[in-house]
């Protein structure tokens, strides 16, 4: 998922799926995060950065 | 898109597809095996194993975390479901789960308040929504969603959202593996290992295959590229007379894992002694509860829940197929009484299932021939 916009302090960020879903993200386990990155998510958690596959 | 397209090129696909061919030799019969039900439903959805040649055959693990669910857990978690002002949340998978009376969805359907979530963030905001309501959520999954879970108790905690709990059905995916290596019904060659579960423990668990039984493991990611490229590692390991754990998803699974996130699981969760899993029966120290420390967040702790142990359905063999001893096709059910829209097992629930990547991608029988 593609990050769109960052809430940094409560941990959470905007993404868009390859579909076009948008849905927030917990980035604690990854943090920091940038707009624009493309984050693995599992359960609505990022557990990685990059690999959309 | 970035991270995809260059892992699904059909040129480089094919070039991957004659290595593999130039490193079998005539005559030997391959089996690897592929952990993770992410791995079965990418090969079949881009047909990987068409490319493959017929001696190498490709085993479908343990790794759906829908598919382990036993009935009797399914049964606990409807009836908790049934509890007074209870709103019961789980994944989407898990609704049509079959228990030993039917599902979550029967469940729902008979007035119990069960609602679908994306992630356990989801099932807290509907616990901030409803604060005169118990909200529980059923966690599932191995230890890619552990983290998720554990995040959200933190969460619970921080915000002191006190009607929120959860029913921790987490499994690890070690035990099984040792569990399969020491069964006498199955002989592997090596092993495609579980790609995000990878990203979170890291590579050193998978350590003890090639250590202890003399199997190569190659962690892999899920598109078409990197399982080929997954199986050509497996395979030149073999070719060559050596074995270890190599990385070919190294652009998401660091060595030593995710860090943080073992972290935080090591301080919400502990292992049980002891977990039962569908067609696999009772593992030690293979599935996670909730720790001492969130003890207040513990649903199977806030309230009764039966734990009956229910027996797998006798026309389903679920289980031959979760230990890679038998295709989905051989099973009696499978595409007849047992369809993903009438599931019997669960491996048909699952868009990880073995049943349902072979039942949705049309493979109801497979003959090949030996090179």
């Amino acid at each position: 998922m593609t990050v769109l916009k960052l809430d940094p302090q409560r941990s959470l960020a905007l993404c868009v799926s390859e579909d076009g879903r948008r849905i927030s993200v917990e980035t604690a386990l990854v943090d920091p995060v940038d707009v624009g990155e493309v984050l693995l998510v599992h359960a609505g958690t990022a557990i990685a950065h990059g690999g959309a596959g | 898109m970035r991270f995809v397209d260059e892992f699904r090129d059909a040129e480089v696909g094919r070039a991957l597809a004659g290595e593999i061919l130039s490193l079998v030799e005539p005559g030997r019969h391959y089996k690897v095996m592929e952990v993770c039900g992410g791995h079965t439903h990418s090969i079949y959805k881009y047909g990987v194993d068409d490319l493959l040649p017929a001696n190498v055959e490709l085993v479908h693990g343990p790794g759906c975390p829908v598919c382990v669910i036993p009935m009797g857990r399914v049964d606990d978690g409807i009836a908790l479901s049934h509890e007074d002002g209870v709103i019961f949340t789980c994944f989407g998978d898990m609704m049509r789960v079959p228990g030993s009376e039917g599902s979550l969805l029967d469940a729902k359907a008979d007035g119990a308040d069960i609602r679908m979530v994306y992630s356990p963030l989801d099932a807290l905001r509907i616990a901030k929504q409803n604060p005169d309501r118990e909200v529980v959520f059923f966690a599932i999954g191995f230890e890619t969603t552990a983290p998720s879970t554990a995040l959200t108790l933190k969460r619970a905690r921080a915000e002191a959202i006190e009607n929120f709990s959860c029913m921790c059905s987490h499994v690890t995916i070690v035990p099984p593996l040792r569990a399969l290596l020491e069964s006498p019904d199955l002989r592997l060659d090596g092993f495609i290992g579980p790609g995000h579960v990878s990203t979170i423990v890291g590579a050193r668990p998978f350590e003890f295959i090639p250590a202890d039984y003399g199997k190569p493991v190659a962690i892999a990611g899920f598109e078409p590229l990197d399982i080929l490229q997954a199986i050509v590692m497996i395979l030149r390991q073999l070719a060559t007379d050596r074995c270890e754990v190599e990385n070919q998803y190294k652009r998401v699974v660091p060595y030593e894992g995710n860090v943080r996130a073992l972290e935080v699981m090591a301080e919400v969760f502990e292992l049980r002694p002891h977990f039962e899993w569908r067609g696999l029966g009772f593992i030690s120290h293979s599935g996670l509860r909730i720790s001492d420390a969130y003890a207040d967040l513990d649903a199977e702790r806030r309230f009764s829940v039966p734990g009956v142990r229910v027996a797998d359905p006798k026309a389903c063999q679920c289980g031959e197929v979760l230990k890679g001893v038998i295709k989905p096709w051989e099973c009696k059910v499978f595409g007849t009484a047992c369809t993903p829209e009438r599931p019997i097992g669960t491996c048909m629930v699952s868009s990880e299932g073995a049943c349902a990547a072979y039942y949705n991608y049309g493979r109801f029988a497979r003959e090949r021939e030996v090179v």
